[in-house]
């Protein structure tokens, strides 16, 4: 708790920290920084009830395109909301459909369904194609807009995330993961535990993709609807710590800080460390670097 | 009407290859209880070895198939080695996470060692046709699923006649038992998952001559053999062929029938897949 209240402190304070010349350079990758890490937890909050979700890229994609096609129209905020909504109205078909199936169901649905928001996106009349999309930048292009956006966002994934650990709602979330005939016989609603978790993980990442889209100026749906947002959401907490708070949020700034050098080093391909991390923290380090950090204290 | 028929004709031949990838997949998910997310790419592994030898010493596909073969089930008999024997008792998540970072790792692999660009293997056979009469067959395709077929039904073959195969249909339906009756999982599983890897990569090389070979051509038929093992029932094997007929010929009519289908068959795939679930959760309830 306290480390999450640390963090959250020294990015409120991060724009009036003395930076000199790397304060332009830190704010921006501050932002993509905050975006990740938000996905990552809306990711962690899925996880939490046993349910592997490759579809957090898609619903990441479907707020940046409902910013995109929207706040031309209607204005920042309101754009904001809608692309969230849109992502939470897709999940809530897409769960209810799978969730009720076994686990697996649902991690291939969610996979092929965010493969065809691609092809969609690239083929609607009204998304601009292969090409893309232009999106007006937030509040009219004020300087420290997207930042504070995209800590907003942070905030409210924080936010759910600790109210999940902290209430009965997370023993609920435990039970679907362990059990589910048992959190059954418990008298847990497993199908409505889930659906929830779904839901406001896929709100969340809908917020994100549209701050995303707001800072990035240009939607395409390569870069929107790309595999590589969902990997990223999930071996963010992987590394960091699964079912934590604090797990992602370290995970966030270790792993999207390396990959701003590795994005320089290499440009396409560098997904290859993320799979690497991957395979590395599930058969070696199963409960991330949370799990070192307690091991070595008791 | 010949339209139609030549629509149908080429979603059967297409459909001899899904089988054979989706069978692999059904094989490591039914035997192992492995969700693969990685399964496509053994195919890929496949398609760059044949376009490997092909652009290096001119090795006709024919021969490669065989090749392919071979390397595909060291492969993923390795993988299962190092891999999947470690996780084959943690958390479903776990098993999923780690076929799913392998996946992408070997993608970005192909990526950073080839680049983002197709490969065709074009032998001096690639475009040659059959007529039969008012109809055409593109040789290659006819191979394709002549080879399929009877790789499939060797298959067959195998899982029921020889001890191996029906010690391999045994640890399918028990995990329990068939270590009481002295068969070891382990080896069991190690050959079924090779297997698997074997038969996508076989895929692997028709598809470099049919289609072509790049860093995500095994991903699309992850997902799409995915959809033909949700259809058939998971782990049923006799299902596969059926189910990849279906999954075939909806393509074929989508491509020739809907306006602009080009870019939407990419999308059928799912569609089957959704109805599946649909009907699944209905029948549960």
């Amino acid at each position: 708790m306290k480390g999450v209240v640390l963090f959250l402190l020294v990015f409120v304070l991060l724009p009036f920290l003395p930076l000199g010349v790397w304060r332009a350079y830190l704010l921006d990758a501050g932002v993509f920084l905050l975006l990740y890490t938000a996905s990552a937890l809306s990711w962690d909050l899925v996880a939490r009830t046993g349910q592997l979700s490759l579809a957090h890229g898609a619903f990441f994609g479907l707020g940046a395109y409902g910013v995109g096609l929207l706040e031309p129209h209607v204005g920042t905020l309101p754009a904001l909301l809608s692309g969230s909504l849109l992502a939470g109205l897709s999940a809530l078909l897409l769960g209810s459909v799978t969730l009720r199936l076994h686990g697996l169901y649902f991690a291939i649905a969610s996979l092929a369904f965010s493969e065809v928001l691609r092809t969609l996106a690239l083929k609607l009349p009204f998304t601009g194609g292969p090409i893309g999309l232009p999106v007006p930048p937030a509040f009219g292009g004020a300087p420290l807009a997207p930042y504070y956006l995209a800590f907003a966002v942070l905030a409210v994934a924080v936010g759910l995330s600790l109210w999940a650990e902290h209430s009965p709602f997370r023993l609920a979330q435990a039970a679907c993961r362990q059990s589910e005939p048992v959190a059954r016989v418990l008298g847990v609603r497993v199908v409505r535990v889930k659906l929830l978790s779904l839901l406001l993980g896929s709100l969340v990442a809908g917020l994100a993709g549209g701050v995303y889209a707001m800072k990035a100026l240009f939607i395409n749906p390569y870069e929107a609807f790309s595999l590589g947002r969902a990997v990223e959401a999930l071996v963010i907490p992987i590394f960091g710590g699964l079912y934590t708070t604090l797990g992602p949020l370290l995970g966030g700034v270790v792993l999207v800080g390396l990959e701003q050098v590795l994005r320089l080093w290499i440009q396409e391909g560098y997904l290859v460390v993320y799979g690497a991390i991957l395979i590395l923290a599930i058969l070696f380090l199963p409960r991330g670097l949370m799990g070192l950090w307690r091991r070595r204290r008791g | 009407m010949e339209l139609f028929l030549q629509t149908l004709l080429n979603g059967l031949l297409m459909a001899g290859v899904y089988a054979l990838v989706a069978t692999g997949l059904a094989l490591s998910l039914g035997v192992v209880g492995i969700v693969n997310f990685a399964h496509g790419e053994f195919l890929m592994v496949g398609a760059y070895l044949s376009y490997l030898l092909y652009a290096a010493r001119g090795v006709d596909p024919l021969l490669a198939l065989g090749l392919a073969f071979l390397a595909a089930f060291l492969v993923g008999a390795l993988t299962y080695w190092g891999l999947i024997r470690p996780v084959l008792k943690a958390p479903e998540l776990n098993q999923m996470l780690l076929t799913f970072g392998l996946s992408i790792l070997l993608q970005n692999l192909a990526l950073l060692l080839f680049g983002a660009d197709t490969r065709v293997v074009a032998p001096p056979y690639q475009a040659a046709t059959l007529a039969l009469g008012p109809f055409f067959l593109g040789a290659v395709p006819l191979g394709a699923f002549l080879l399929s077929l009877a790789l499939l039904l060797l298959l067959q073959a195998f899982l029921t006649r020889t001890p191996l195969g029906l010690a391999m249909r045994a640890v399918a339906q028990n995990r329990l038992a068939p270590g009481l009756l002295g068969i070891e999982a382990e080896r069991v599983y190690l050959l079924a998952f090779g297997l698997a890897a074997a038969l996508a990569g076989v895929a692997g090389v028709m598809l470099s001559v049919m289609l072509y070979a790049s860093p995500t051509v095994g991903f699309v038929f992850t997902l799409k053999s995915f959809a033909i093992v949700a259809l058939a029932g998971l782990g049923n094997l006799r299902g596969v062929m059926p189910a990849a007929l279906v999954l075939a010929l909806a393509e074929a009519l989508v491509s020739t029938y809907v306006p602009g289908g080009g870019g939407l068959v990419e999308a059928v795939f799912f569609l089957v897949l959704f109805l599946a679930l649909v009907g699944r959760a209905w029948r549960w309830g």
